[in-house]
């Protein structure tokens, strides 16, 4: 049986072709390759509930420093395994040294884009000076 | 045939109930978190968790510059001065700053008075009463701090439209001064931008 194409075929496929390349649109970094910073890292703990997020977004590192003399704050650098954009809604929440929970008047849920393979920090300041541990949630947006 | 269908009519009857309840509660009102993210998007208009990214990133800000230390007593002491809003929302902007100040306050850095405010107009008049009485009395006992910073800022808006996408971006513009030097010690600036086709989308 001979399967006769449809002239449109060649274009439709070229179409969908460069619709999907367009959507392949990564960025490109340059840093120094011995950084003068001296980071301070966290060990860190990582419960996956949502393992397509965990296959796009990787946790790259997490550091600590301390600010205004006594305030903890961290940084979580995140990295988009993707070729294309991704977004994804954050919180920190902070915890004393007892693991009791601090809350703070201007936590709220945020949104981040990464672009296709670029690395992002999120970072987040400790309310008060009795706030010593973290957590970051990560959802899909 | 006759004996089964009457069997039938009841489970009818409990699935018809139990759909018009859900339809009923799905309809009424419903606590969500304010911080959240089921929240609504309003893209003609400042929402609650813009006021609160806003606050945040600015608190975050201010507590990273180091600025605060520079005041000789610890906590330092912050007066609120004009926030100028140049929106065309009609807009409390304690709902940015009060959100500031607590924060501030909570982290154990900042104390600020509510007996000193722009033009006379203060937050706790009595306060300020008494404690203008007591001075008159000659009670010594009286110590007003002078405050060490005041904060001051303005509310921004550009609006943009493509086609049917509306797009707005509010920019958060604030200031801490240090009194004695009439210097800006610390400033920043934060835009939340806000896409959509209809006025209001989620997240």
């Amino acid at each position: 049986m001979n399967r006769i194409l449809s002239p449109a075929a060649p274009v439709a496929g070229l179409l969908v072709l460069l619709l999907a390349l367009s959507g392949c649109k990564s960025v490109d970094t340059v840093e120094r390759i011995n950084p003068e910073a001296i980071p301070d890292p966290v060990a860190d703990e990582r419960i996956v509930t949502d393992p397509t997020l965990r296959r796009h977004i990787t946790v790259v590192e997490v550091n600590r420093a301390t600010v205004s003399g006594d305030l903890t704050r961290v940084q979580v650098r995140l990295q988009n395994n993707l070729r294309r954009d991704r977004t994804v809604q954050y919180r920190f929440e902070w915890y004393d040294a007892e693991d009791m929970f601090v809350d703070s008047p201007t936590s709220v849920w945020r949104v981040r884009t990464l672009k296709g393979g670029e690395t992002i920090a999120l970072s987040d300041v400790a309310p008060n000076p009795r706030a010593v541990d973290f957590v970051l949630k990560l959802q899909r947006n | 045939m006759h004996h089964s269908l009457r069997l039938l009519r009841p489970v009818c009857a409990a699935t018809a109930v139990a759909l018009v309840s859900t339809l009923l509660i799905s309809c009424g009102g419903r606590y969500i978190e304010t911080a959240g993210t089921d929240t609504i998007v309003s893209v003609d208009q400042i929402n609650i968790q813009d006021w609160s990214m806003a606050a945040d990133e600015m608190v975050q800000s201010l507590l990273t510059s180091g600025m605060l230390e520079r005041a000789p007593t610890q906590p330092a002491t912050l007066a609120v001065s004009r926030i100028v809003n140049n929106t065309t929302e009609q807009v409390d902007a304690d709902y940015l700053t009060r959100r500031i100040r607590v924060a501030l306050n909570q982290s154990g850095k900042v104390m600020t008075t509510t007996t000193i405010g722009l033009g006379d107009v203060v937050e706790d008049p009595l306060a300020r009463q008494l404690a203008r009485e007591y001075e008159e009395s000659g009670d010594e006992q009286v110590i007003r701090p002078r405050p060490y910073f005041t904060l001051s800022g303005k509310l921004l808006e550009d609006r943009a439209r493509a086609g049917r996408t509306r797009q707005v971006t509010y920019t958060f513009q604030l200031a801490l001064t240090e009194v004695d030097t009439g210097l800006a010690v610390w400033e920043d600036v934060k835009d939340i931008t806000k896409q959509g086709r209809r006025p209001s989308v989620g997240w």
